[in-house]
């Protein structure tokens, strides 16, 4: 997989040489704390909650990707196993220095998972026990729209959403990207 | 080295900012109706914003000035590939420097035709300054429909620092 291992390169130079750190503790409690604000808003609403993560994901992401083409100044990917790996081992990697695993792609190359072995957004977190939060809430639904801000962008238009999650007790902590349309340039507005 | 003028487009093809560094002369503002119609509306594709034959406005030229650097690259395109991409083009009264990220945002900039490629210098304008202050900026809008455009003083104040001191 040659892709898979050049964007793995440039991830990790990335890392190293153009990322600013911020201490780690700082981004869980700010996240969490968004967390929870919400369900006391949405008065334990899970579903609104997601929707309201993922919506916020999104205007993260649409920011998002102009600073990661700035820093990595990577040019357009060939196809969507490209754009995969891209996200998993640079995006990512960047971002939050982690490299989830791009795996179980359908055949017509159209849908893949991010398999999350770890997730600065969960530390410390457990889900709260009112026999609810459990099913409905995806805790880290944020980045569900952040790759959909970030993508749409970048003119693809995707849809993710989290299939497991290790908080709910599951084995793996697993994100479901995909392929809706690739977008077309937009035209100016005809006059008169 | 004289810089004319400077555009943003956005993906949706709408021109989020300009500057125009060079005055248009006010006796050719005033004098339209003189001139022929024919002659004003025959050069269609783009001439230099500087020289304003026409009683064109900067909305106008931002148009034209959309219009064809965006026939320029789609032609560009499907001559040389998809990956191609226009740099440059010159005519005898200015040269047009074109840049375009992957984000579909459009960055042009029109010097006098004695002036050095232009990409790396927009390509750091993008990097340094639109990135910085603009995206960056958590308050100021991603999108800006119907033109509101990038309204944001660090920016401009930094444009302005470059255009004068980098690139003259």
């Amino acid at each position: 997989m040659s892709s898979a291992t050049k964007a793995s390169r440039i991830g990790e130079e990335l890392w190293k040489t153009r990322v600013d750190k911020v201490n780690a503790e700082l981004v869980t409690l700010t996240y969490g704390t968004i967390v929870a604000q919400l369900c006391q808003d949405y008065d334990g609403n899970y579903q609104d909650v997601n929707k309201q993560l993922e919506k916020m994901g999104y205007n993260i992401g649409m920011r998002l990707i102009e600073d990661f083409l700035a820093k990595s100044n990577v040019g357009r990917c060939a196809n969507f196993r490209e754009t995969a790996d891209m996200i998993a081992k640079v995006g990512f990697r960047i971002f939050l220095n982690i490299a989830p695993t791009v795996t179980n792609w359908t055949s017509d190359n159209n849908q893949f998972s991010l398999v999350f072995d770890e997730n600065p957004l969960a530390d410390f977190v457990e889900l709260p026990d009112d026999g609810r939060a459990q099913d409905e809430l995806w805790f880290s639904n944020i980045l569900c729209g952040v790759l959909r801000g970030a993508l749409e962008m970048v003119q693809m238009q995707i849809e993710a959403h989290f299939v497991s999650d290790v908080l709910r007790g599951d084995d793996t902590t697993e994100m479901r990207v995909s392929l809706v349309r690739y977008i077309e340039d937009e035209m100016p507005p005809d006059e008169e | 080295m004289v810089v004319y003028s400077f555009y943003i487009f956005d993906r949706h093809a709408e021109c989020i900012y300009k500057r125009r560094w060079l005055p248009r002369p006010s006796s050719i503002v005033g004098s339209k109706s003189s001139r022929p119609t024919s002659e004003a509306s025959a050069p269609a594709t783009g001439p230099p914003a500087v020289l304003g034959q026409s009683a064109r406005t900067t909305d106008d030229d931002a148009k034209l000035i959309f219009g064809t650097v965006f026939s320029l690259r789609n032609m560009a395109r499907k001559l040389g590939g998809e990956d191609d991409n226009f740099v440059t083009y010159r005519t005898n009264q200015y040269r047009l420097h074109y840049y375009e990220t992957p984000t579909n945002t459009k960055f042009v900039m029109l010097t006098d035709i004695k002036s050095p490629s232009m990409r790396v210098a927009l390509q750091q304008i993008y990097i340094n300054l639109y990135v910085e202050y603009v995206v960056k900026n958590p308050l100021s809008p991603t999108e800006h429909p119907g033109g509101v455009g990038v309204n944001n003083e660090l920016f401009e104040e930094s444009l302005e620092q470059f255009v004068t001191r980098v690139l003259s």
